[in-house]
């Protein structure tokens, strides 16, 4: 195997390089929950996961309140996803992480 | 002294023949001139809304400014009383003559090392090309400074030119201790560097062990980034480092001298060396 063909095989088995980050939420309008991203799907996504993570912990700061019950304006499920949409794990803990789970 | 009279007598007679058409010549020349300024500003403001190549717009709006004070200085000449097809003439033999002087000594004349909107270092000052004129050099800094470099001192001093290269090979350094695993600390600078969107795929990012200093081991983790992510990924990459070693229980180096107490028997002095009996 050439050295080219190897470090392909190391490129698609090894580390998933992602192409962008968005931060992915719920909110409550009327009677509905519906999902929406940070930048939009028809923005450009972050190029940078410290910068999405950064975004989704304020989003939280500034929508939590006293009360726990989910309820109008009140955002939940806060977590970053990748181009692909899947859930990203929090680089500080290499784990998933999502603000105001419910 | 009856020359000097002459003389004197002369401009009063062309200033009773042709005094006023002189007078709005000049009045026509400097409000042409103030307007010329004024338009060109609002080009470039409008300009800037449309577009962000700072090097298309200083055209554009540099060219209008030209073509706009010839057209003063002709409307001004031939109110003055010149023929316009004279005025007109002397022009275009000057312009070319401008331009000709120009492509024939361009090899000799210095030229800055940089354009408009180009990121630059001179000296101490780090910013971004504002403009450029005959004489300095203006430059906006990250923190918000407005820096006037005269031209001949750039000429003279080192400058470093961001734009020059698209990309840019980011440093992140990271001492660890005797104690730790150099491989598995190798293994998640690579892997956060590799995952990284920012980071290119060649050069491959490449982590080195650099050096056994007096008290870690010196890592240095090498990626290349694109020109204006190269701050931001770098302060990414050293706090995504950081967090990962801690949570992988790899202890990050710091400054440290160890110093060992021996007890020494008391027929040796404070020297190490024996007493005699």
């Amino acid at each position: 195997m050439k050295i080219g063909q190897a470090l392909k095989v190391i490129d698609t088995g090894w580390i998933k390089k992602d192409k962008g980050y968005r931060v992915h939420y719920q909110r409550q309008t009327g009677n509905e929950v519906t999902t929406e991203y940070t930048p939009d799907l028809d923005d450009a996504p972050l190029d940078s996961d410290v910068a999405a993570w950064r975004t989704a912990w304020k989003l939280q700061q500034a929508t939590q309140t006293e009360n726990s019950e989910f309820g109008e304006g009140k955002m939940i499920n806060i977590y970053v996803v990748n181009d692909q949409g899947e859930q990203v794990k929090y680089y500080k803990t290499n784990e998933l992480k999502i603000y105001n789970k419910v | 002294m009856e020359s000097e009279f002459v003389k004197l007598q002369r401009i009063g007679d062309i200033m009773s023949s042709h005094g006023r058409e002189l007078a709005f010549a000049l009045i026509f020349l400097i409000v042409g001139l103030y307007l010329s300024k004024f338009l060109t500003k609002y080009l470039r403001l409008g300009l800037s809304r449309i577009t962000n190549n700072l090097n298309l717009i200083s055209i554009i709006s540099n060219s209008f400014y030209i073509l706009f004070l010839l057209a003063v200085i002709m409307v001004a000449s031939t109110q003055a009383g010149f023929k316009a097809q004279i005025v007109f003439r002397f022009l275009m033999v000057a312009g070319l003559a401008a331009v000709g002087i120009l492509v024939l000594f361009r090899p000799y004349i210095p030229s800055l090392p940089y354009k408009v909107g180009n990121t630059i270092k001179v000296g101490d000052v780090l910013g971004k090309v504002e403009a450029t004129t005959f004489l300095n050099t203006r430059i906006k800094t990250f923190d918000g400074l407005t820096v006037f470099i005269p031209n001949r001192q750039i000429l003279d001093d080192i400058v470093i030119n961001y734009h020059f290269t698209g990309t840019r090979r980011v440093k992140v350094d990271v001492g660890i201790g005797y104690d730790q695993d150099i491989l598995k600390a190798k293994r998640i600078m690579e892997e956060i560097m590799l995952a990284d969107p920012r980071v290119k795929k060649t050069p491959r990012p490449v982590v080195y062990t650099m050096d056994l200093e007096d008290s870690w081991v010196k890592l240095g983790g090498r990626a290349w980034v694109d020109n204006p992510k190269f701050w931001i990924t770098r302060c990414d990459l050293i706090e995504k480092v950081k967090y990962r070693f801690d949570k992988e229980n790899i202890r990050i180096a710091f400054p440290q001298l160890d110093i060992h107490h021996y007890e020494l028997p008391e027929s040796f002095d404070l020297a190490g060396e024996e007493i005699p009996a």
